[in-house]
């Protein structure tokens, strides 16, 4: 069972609001590598990564009665909340991590702008992960970068114009202009 | 500043909420409209939809089997004894194979009944039959319904053993929604139970055999303990 089925997603986790563990582990089996890596990306050491995965798969556990399948997908409320715990983590041991400006999405890029077309499947991506890939490798690779680190890094606009040394006004523009053009590609994908 | 009117803001400011370069006292003013407003929790939810699948461009890795164990170690106390059932529900392939294997355990049922049951006339109007085996495949209850007297007899077939201040009950097992109970079953012998209109084969395709607090389930919308035999309920 892969992650890139909502509707498989939806299923167990309604059965989790009921606390049926063995949906619950179906659910952890399938979400969890995805949702590791994440949060190993955002957090670099693994004892801390672990530790918020475990305390996001309790919430799950815990609070899947109140996800609503109208607002968003399965994988966007367990990613929320991944990320929510992740940011927590950042700010209780607050340290500064190594942000790994360069290597971030370069595997992903590199492997849209390949002419092959293993590389994109080799990362196993779902298939939203892959139409927002797409778009992304549609914005120059400053403005991707600046929307990568708010998201990934937690880090407000000054902090990302220190990171990519550029002036205030410039990354504000970069960011709400590189959202603009994901919306609007995402939707000429989803009609297409 | 009147967002729920202003499009174009309310996007913009969606997106810098999901994105997180929304901060300080705007992300919080931004969160009591969200908390008010049906649209803007759409919009949110729309923007994390488009937004999230990043989390996947870090690429997948596989967590250790100990994160598991520590997990599992924590919601132990408040897993559902009924998981059973849930899971069961969700198994779209059990489902599908009870309607297959329904007409060879009815034809079975009837066999198992000629010989075991002497007594028990042809039934001639609806009828239906059940076995209820245990985790062992061993039968221990045959359940006969007789759908024209509203009625059905639960007759054990075998003597198990049942803890002193405890109780038998019977359920009907629907393919959506809650078991209902059926009643209780003395643990040899045979009883004789109202049938009510829920439990038939169609609507609740399944019956089971609980072990519970004496004098029954002390939860209305369903069973506490666990499950001791099950079998699927057919139409002869």
């Amino acid at each position: 069972m892969s992650a890139d089925n909502p509707q498989q997603l939806k299923t167990w986790l309604a059965a989790v609001a009921k606390k049926d563990s063995q949906s619950f582990r179906l659910l952890y089996d399938a979400a969890s590598p995805k949702l590791f890596g994440f949060v190993l990306r955002i957090l670099i050491k693994r004892e801390l990564a672990e530790e918020v995965l475990q305390e996001a798969f309790v919430s799950i556990w815990n609070n899947a009665a109140s996800y609503q399948p109208h607002l968003a997908a399965p994988m966007t409320w367990m990613t929320t909340i991944v990320r929510n715990k992740a940011f927590d983590m950042l700010r209780k041991v607050n340290d500064t991590v190594e942000i790994d400006n360069d290597s971030f999405d370069k595997e992903v890029m590199d492997a849209l702008e390949s002419q092959d077309p293993t590389p994109i499947e080799s990362l196993q991506l779902t298939d939203d992960a892959k139409a927002l890939a797409r778009c992304f490798s549609r914005l120059e690779g400053l403005h991707r970068q600046a929307i990568a680190l708010a998201f990934y890094h937690d880090l407000s606009h000054s902090e990302v114009a220190e990171q990519l040394k550029q002036p205030l006004g410039t990354i504000k523009t970069w960011i709400r202009r590189g959202l603009e053009r994901l919306k609007l590609c995402l939707t000429k994908l989803e009609g297409a | 500043m009147n967002i729920q009117h202003n499009e174009k803001l309310r996007d913009l400011l969606s997106a810098a909420y999901v994105v997180g370069t929304l901060r300080g006292g705007a992300r919080r003013r931004f969160e009591t409209y969200m908390q008010n407003s049906a649209l803007i929790q759409r919009e949110v939810g729309e923007w994390q939809d488009r937004l999230h699948p990043m989390a996947e461009f870090a690429g997948a890795v596989q967590p250790p089997t100990r994160l598991w164990n520590a997990i599992e170690k924590r919601i132990k106390g408040s897993a559902s004894p009924w998981s059973f059932w849930i899971s069961l529900h969700n198994d779209l392939a059990f489902w599908r194979g009870l309607g297959l294997v329904s007409t060879t355990a009815a034809c079975l049922l009837v066999a198992f009944l000629m010989t075991r049951a002497p007594d028990t006339t042809a039934p001639s109007a609806t009828s239906y039959v059940a076995m209820l085996a245990d985790d062992k495949a061993q039968p221990v209850i045959v359940i006969t319904g007789d759908a024209s007297k509203h009625q059905l007899v639960a007759k054990l077939v075998s003597h198990p053993s049942v803890e002193a201040g405890k109780s038998l009950e019977l359920w009907a097992v629907p393919a959506k929604g809650n078991p209902r109970s059926l009643g209780l079953v003395s643990a040899d012998g045979t009883v004789t139970l109202p049938l009510p209109e829920f439990a038939t084969p169609q609507s609740a395709p399944l019956l089971a055999v609980t072990l519970e607090p004496k004098g029954g389930s002390p939860n209305p919308n369903g069973p506490t303990g666990p499950i001791l035999f099950k079998g699927a309920w057919v139409q002869i």
